[in-house]
């Protein structure tokens, strides 16, 4: 029994995990062969449910790479992803619905500001370590779904109130899209967001940022600028879930609480560990692979959710560190 | 190097499950598509919607129990056009992004006539826009908000299709106020759950009831993440007001009330929203003073709402809770009545019939107005639901005294 | 009642109790399991499960229900422990994922043996201290069980039968090597962490609603306290919960009840931002 206690010693530490040495293309047969099959499935006439249901999961993957920016690649373990997906999610159906601006712009606004929150958080927490900066996200987290939950705003025609758990509606310039349309919208996007993590994961940004999640003692010490670098990789993963959250309100028409919950937030870190912290493509394909699974596949809800939770712990009990590390 | 080759080789199962996986999908996806389309359906089948997992499966449940019954009792009346009707469940999970992808579901694979549904506001504004996109009648029994009826007054052709049977936020102030007026109350504290609905019932019944000479003497709303139940208690009971008007479908309704009776066991308190409708947690609840439940119907208001409550509980081992089972299983009864009205399922058939015509549920005869809200309240031919006060052995409707 | 002030205040003490009676497991498991365990919820809404069973079978008091509930829940601890925690604990990421889908678990399956609809055992009267204060009888339970629950850590972890728990969460690998069976100790306090939050659960039975769902709500305020105080002192853990308790209960007074968890939320985001040495340095020891 005591053999088997694993010989270096594991502290309890959330940092990230090591930084994979191998070609940045490696595996990029098996994803070239993914995005074809994904751009081939609509030709095989699915129903429009099936369709949304993939619509969905590519706008929660690139949620779950995004997180992954954060919490793999440079190790702050964030469980307050969703706030940025939620603010941008909520400024796109204020700004469409309230203040009247174009899509387009409420869209690049939206993404900004959850950039911009991002850095915020990244500035809050960049003081501070491991269990400390999950605590905060998550308190922070927690208090934006609060206000979220709590906060209604008047709208004037109708003489009842916007916001609350009700949500607010987004003004859509179009009406009832295409499942097609959107199906390959979201699938651009998501490959368009993947790429570019995975190029800032890549870069001699992300190189850094890996270094400070191995040993920030060690990067401090070779004259690494930590607590900048952090504010970077917050700032980075938050716009790309702002994004991602923006294309999810898009999608959904409406902004509600439930996109700032901690359940959301838990979500995109329950995938990042499925597939491979670190990775940016791990999560991102265990995010389609699990909500495909168990959204599309129409189980009865209880064997639905023993399903899920059992696949989580299995998964987890023989690839601890995800299946794509 | 020889590491990573080896360790892409011990994954490979993985990989190739995964793409045997997606290719399961597709197939799965390929092969009904045609069945169903040459087929026709040799049944009619109505849509559910609600909550069935996560924090809101309590009232979801229900939802679909009452649902089930009234259904079953629509086959045991011999069905509709000689056909069987069966329903077909989507497990909402309280969030609008799975309720409009089941309900896309439920239209297109499996085809339904019709959608009941859904159970919390935003599921249910999600809902609406399948409703209207696909041109398929939503019978919408629980959720109040006034955006629905709204859209329909607004847009009406784009959603003619949706129909409330449950009450809007001012009828549901109005059946209150006149329950306050009825028990002679002067004062009365507004208390729940921080969420939309009850922020506007709360200022919709203040408004309402200050005519009659009824003030509010006091009005606070607890999170539901982390309830300051103490707080609110405690500051209930320091204004002294005749009544407490609780307001909260869920658990925290049980947890406040236990509250309230340690703080002021003399307090009299209306519960809103259901849950404090069920006996069993009525049992638990000291009686030192009155517990009244505002319901839509209750066992005695009629024969119709006595046989309903029956049946439920001899289906199920426990009367229905008077809300989030008697609205859907009105839903259900009033969309089979309108269809056998109208001599056919066809969505453009049945809206006319649903728009004119009368039907009888458990609750007393609906009749919808231009913007597809049931009459409920105190005007004449209005649904007046019910208001009820547990004793020991059972409850007692005290309201409307008929 | 002169001013309802002193009743909020007391209420909130008893709240900081029910907090503290959840982080005293929390702490033990963190400390010498070094794990975040996400389902401790869970094992407390199990402890309250079988307290409504027992009060259905005319087993009146949650007094008698604790023991048994903490039985149960030792046994599901060590199960989880020896079969997922242990093997995956070098992993310190998986395991917070893990163990909320142990949650998940037992939420689902706590919904299908009994139902999703609330449930309530009786809460009986409370007792009526001097001026008219409202003593609410579970809130004493809690604190004062919550008080012993952490006095008593503190002894075993300051006694000699305490030692091979200390050594092992100061450093495992001298603990091995003084042939401790670390593996069984560390699925033995898993269990018995776990066995304490189900007689915690127990206990509360009736001072809410029983529902599935009903331990996701302590948890989060517990694993605050948990990790800003750690387990090395207990008596911080003790102080904080019940100052959280009360600190939550003065802001729904003073300011508003629908935005004291917002109030609660921003002073724990204020004391990290503010004081980010002084409690890494605090939790420097234990890392």
């Amino acid at each position: 029994m005591r053999d088997a206690a694993p010989s270096r010693a594991p502290k309890v530490s959330l940092r990230g995990g090591t930084p994979p040495a191998r070609s940045p293309w490696r595996g990029g047969g098996w994803l070239a062969a993914g995005i074809g099959l994904l751009l081939l499935f609509p030709l095989s006439s699915p129903d429009a449910f099936f369709l949304d249901v993939f619509t969905t999961g590519f706008l929660l993957a690139a949620f779950a790479a995004s997180w992954d920016v954060v919490g793999g690649v440079s190790g702050q373990i964030t469980l307050g992803h969703a706030l940025p997906f939620g603010a941008a999610a909520y400024s796109c159906a204020l700004l469409t619905s309230f203040a009247g601006w174009p899509l387009p712009l409420a869209v690049a606004a939206a993404v900004l500001l959850a950039a911009v929150v991002g850095a915020g958080i990244g500035a809050l927490s960049a003081p501070l370590a491991g269990p400390f900066v999950a605590l905060l996200t998550l308190a922070l987290g927690e208090i934006a779904h609060e206000v979220a939950v709590g906060h209604t705003f008047f709208s004037g025609p109708g003489g009842y109130a916007w916001g609350g758990e009700g949500g607010i509606p987004v003004a859509l310039p179009w009406r009832d899209a295409s499942p097609f349309s959107s199906y390959y919208a979201a699938l651009v996007f998501l490959c368009l967001a993947t790429f570019g993590m995975l190029l800032f994961a890549r870069s001699n940004s992300g190189l850094i940022l890996r270094a400070v999640a191995g040993s920030p003692i060690t990067a401090q010490a070779s004259g690494v600028p930590i607590a900048r670098f952090k504010r970077l990789a917050f700032t980075v993963g938050s716009a790309f879930a702002g994004a991602a959250g923006a294309g999810f309100v898009l999608h959904v028409g409406r902004a509600t609480a439930t996109d700032l919950s901690l359940e959301l937030s838990f979500q995109a870190a329950t995938f990042a560990a499925v597939g491979g912290r670190g990775t940016i493509v791990g999560p991102a394909v265990a995010a389609i692979v699990l909500h495909v699974l168990f959204q599309g596949l129409s189980l009865p809800p209880s064997a639905r959710v023993l399903l899920y939770a059992l696949t989580l712990l299995v998964t987890l009990r023989f690839f601890p560190r995800g299946v794509a590390t | 190097m020889t590491k990573t080759s080896g360790s892409l080789f011990r994954h490979h199962p993985f990989l190739i499950g995964s793409v045997a996986l997606f290719l399961y999908l597709f197939s799965s996806a390929l092969l009904p598509a045609p069945c169903l389309a040459a087929s026709l359906p040799d049944a009619l089948k109505i849509g559910v919607l609600a909550p069935l997992s996560g924090p809101y499966a309590a009232g979801g449940t229900s939802f679909v129990q009452a649902a089930t019954l009234a259904v079953e009792q629509v086959n045991s009346d011999g069905g509709v056009f000689g056909q069987p009707v069966t329903i077909v469940v989507g497990d909402t999970q309280g969030r609008v992004d799975v309720a409009k992808s089941e309900a896309l579901r439920l239209v297109s694979r499996e085809k339904v006539s019709a959608l009941v549904g859904a159970y919390l506001s935003e599921e249910t504004m999600g809902v609406m826009e399948v409703a209207a996109a696909q041109r398929i009648v939503l019978v919408v029994p629980v959720a109040s908000t006034a955006e629905i009826t709204d859209k329909v007054r607004r847009e009406y052709t784009r959603y003619r299709y949706v129909f409330r049977v449950g009450y809007s936020i001012p009828q549901w102030a109005e059946m209150i106020a006149e329950f306050l007026s009825d028990r002679k109350i002067h004062r009365y504290a507004f208390v729940g759950a921080g969420i939309r609905w009850n922020l506007e019932l709360g200022e919709t019944l203040e408004r309402i009831v200050a005519p009659r000479g009824i003030t509010q003497v006091y009005t606070a709303y607890y999170s539901p993440g982390n309830p300051a139940f103490d707080t609110v208690a405690v500051a209930a009971a320091t204004c002294s007001p005749d009544i407490v008007i609780l307001a909260d479908p869920g658990r925290n309704s049980v947890s406040f009330l236990k509250r309230l009776r340690e703080a002021a066991p003399a307090l009299p308190v209306l519960s809103i929203g259901g849950a404090l409708g069920d006996a069993r947690l009525a049992a638990s609840i000291p009686l030192s003073a009155p517990i009244y439940v505002q319901a839509a119907a209750w066992r005695g208001v009629s024969l119709a709402a006595t046989a309903y409550v029956e049946r439920y509980e001899h289906r199920y081992g426990a009367p229905p809770v008077g809300y989030s089972d008697t609205l859907p299983y009105d839903a259900v009864t009033v969309l089979v009545a309108a269809w056998r009205k109208a001599g056919s399922a066809a969505t453009e058939a049945v809206v006319p019939v649903l728009e004119h015509g009368t039907f009888a549920g458990a609750a007393g005869a609906y009749r919808f107005d231009a913007a597809h809200q049931a009459l409920w309240g105190t005007g004449p031919g209005a649904l007046h639901g019910t208001f009820v006060r547990w004793e020991r052995g059972g409850a007692r409707i005290v309201f409307p005294s008929r | 009642m002169a001013s309802p002030l002193p009743q909020v205040l007391l209420d909130g003490l008893f709240a900081g109790g029910t907090y503290a009676l959840m982080a005293a497991g929390m702490a033990l498991i963190l400390g010498v399991v070094k794990v975040i365990n996400l389902s401790h919820g869970a094992f407390f809404t199990l402890g309250a499960y079988v307290a409504y069973a027992l009060a259905g079978r005319g087993v009146g008091t949650p007094l008698a229900a604790a023991p048994l509930a903490a039985v149960i829940g030792f046994a599901f601890g060590v199960f989880l422990g020896k079969s997922f925690v242990n093997p995956v604990r070098s992993h310190p990421f998986a395991l917070p994922v893990g163990t909320l889908a142990c949650a998940l678990l037992f939420e689902q399956a706590a919904q299908m043996v009994w139902g999703p609809h609330p449930l309530s055992v009786a809460a009986g009267a409370p007792w009526i201290g001097p001026g008219g204060l409202v003593i609410r009888r579970w809130g004493v339970i809690a604190f004062l069980s919550s008080a012993a629950l952490l006095g008593g850590l503190k002894w075993v972890l300051s006694s000699r039968p305490g030692l091979p728990l200390r050594l092992i969460a100061e450093d495992e690998e001298i603990a091995g090597s003084l042939g401790m069976d670390v593996e069984a100790i560390r699925y033995l306090t898993f269990g018995g962490a776990c066995a304490m939050a189900a007689a915690a659960g127990a206990l509360l039975s009736p001072s809410g609603a029983v529902t599935p769902t009903m331990g996701r709500a302590p948890l989060l305020l517990s694993l605050v306290v948990v990790i800003v105080a750690g387990m090395d002192s207990v008596a911080a853990i003790f102080l904080l919960s019940i100052g959280l308790g009360i600190f939550g209960n003065a802001c729904a007074w003073f300011l508003s009840p629908q935005w004291s968890y917002v109030a609660l939320l921003a002073t724990v985001c204020l004391l990290l931002s503010a004081r980010p040495a002084g409690i890494v340095a605090l939790a420097g020891r234990r890392d």
